[in-house]
């Protein structure tokens, strides 16, 4: 079969009117094509080092921006304190709730043990023949035992301490005097009438009980219930020891000598 | 070891407090001094191959209209009274609070200190010295730490005596 002619004048006309008609596109599709392949390159170069980055910020988010947030945070709940309540109340009301009934528990277990122990025939026969307690508070005394913590024996005007007795580690017990002996000293001027003294300080869960004498006064520290009976022995004993010493003064003028007298009069 | 009770007076402001954190580290809190008047530091102190325990009370103000409780004067073996050079109303009066302290604490003498000198010209310094009724024991700078040392063991001298 014979082939048709080609027109060559027509093709060539149809392909310079293509070239004049999308010369334009052909130089955006060019310069579009350049712009994929630089960026192509670019993110190449660049996808590692963001990629380093973001494991970097990862790892080390809490030392970035940890203060920060927690400021903001601080702020945030500074200034929003009654939404921070509302939404915590039902999580922190279940966990106190939760916690006093455990210590009810124990308390009412230690309760039930003392009383069981306290009330058994040989107890009771011995509190017969001791006299004195009541039920309460021998049940009192057995779960919150009254301790000596400290005790002080002053020089009443100087406040300088002349012996002590502690069962922990008291900072300065020179400077406690002195403060102890200007709040006395405050106390009395502010409030007294006439030769009243301060005898008792509460703070916290201790009593700091204050024995009066002509030259000096004996402040005992204690935790725990104090029932009549132990308040008794220990004010007992204070009389005694301060007896002791406003008859011999020596033992004003040496520490150690006094704290020996302290440790045998009021602690054993 | 001898402890005495060393007593430290004068006005407000006159940097009584600022003497006594150059001289020792306190630890109470500065609440107290403002509740109840007085602030006690302890400080041992060498004094002619002898230890002495200062105890030392720092008497807020004795400007004669606070009420002061006597009893911070009583049993102190030494007294230092502190005027600011630079505020002439903590001297202007030297005498009657000087006869005042004595009176409370039975103290026969008592150490006057003129603080605040690095607040004052030399001239100044010299003007003040002459216009002070008493003899001044010692100027001091406690932002200096000019004499602070010497007025404390000036006072230990004194309780010990």
């Amino acid at each position: 079969m014979e082939k048709p002619t080609v027109d060559n004048k027509k093709d060539n006309r149809f392909e310079l009117l293509r070239e004049l008609l999308l010369a334009e596109d052909r130089d955006k599709f060019t310069a579009l094509s350049e712009e994929i392949i630089e960026k192509e390159k670019l993110s190449k170069r660049v996808t590692p080092l963001v990629d380093e980055k973001i494991e970097d910020l990862r790892r080390n988010f809490p030392e970035y921006f940890g203060d920060t947030i927690t400021q903001t945070i601080k702020i945030q709940i500074r200034d929003s304190q009654d939404e921070v309540v509302e939404a915590l109340y039902p999580i922190m009301g279940k966990l106190i709730k939760k916690a006093i009934v455990s210590e009810i528990t124990k308390l009412s277990d230690s309760i039930n043990k003392t009383i069981k122990e306290k009330f058994s025939i040989k107890e009771i026969f011995t509190r017969f023949l001791k006299g004195k307690k009541n039920d309460a508070g021998v049940v009192l005394n057995e779960i919150f035992e009254p301790i000596i913590e400290e005790v002080f024996v002053i020089e009443k005007n100087s406040g300088l301490l002349s012996g002590s007795y502690t069962r922990g580690n008291t900072a300065d017990k020179d400077m406690i005097s002195g403060m102890l002996t200007a709040i006395k000293s405050f106390a009395e001027e502010a409030f007294s009438k006439e030769n009243q003294n301060l005898e008792d300080i509460k703070f916290d869960n201790f009593h700091l009980t204050i024995k009066n004498y002509k030259s000096i006064y004996i402040a005992i520290a204690t935790s725990g219930v104090l029932s009549g009976e132990f308040k008794e022995t220990i004010a007992d004993n204070v009389h005694n020891l301060a007896e002791i010493i406003l008859r011999d003064r020596t033992y004003l003028a040496d520490e150690a000598k006094l704290n020996l007298l302290i440790r045998k009069h009021i602690i054993t | 070891m001898i402890a005495k009770k060393v007593l430290l007076v004068g006005n407000f402001g006159v940097g009584k407090t600022s003497l006594i954190r150059r001289f020792v580290l306190n630890q109470f809190s500065e609440d107290y001094i403002s509740t109840i008047g007085v602030r006690v530091s302890s400080k041992i102190v060498q004094f002619e191959n002898q230890e002495i325990k200062l105890l030392i009370w720092d008497v807020a103000g004795t400007s004669g209209n606070e009420k002061i409780p006597k009893a911070y004067f009583l049993g102190a073996s030494a007294a230092m009274y502190v005027f600011d050079l630079s505020r002439e109303e903590t001297y202007v009066s030297i005498d009657n609070y000087l006869e005042s302290i004595k009176e409370l604490s039975g103290l026969k003498d008592i150490i006057v200190v003129g603080n605040k000198k690095d607040l004052l010209t030399q001239e100044e310094l010299e003007s003040v010295i002459n216009t002070v009724s008493v003899k001044i024991d010692l100027i001091t700078s406690a932002k200096e730490d000019e004499n602070v040392e010497n007025a404390f063991l000036q006072l230990a001298s004194q309780a010990i005596k």
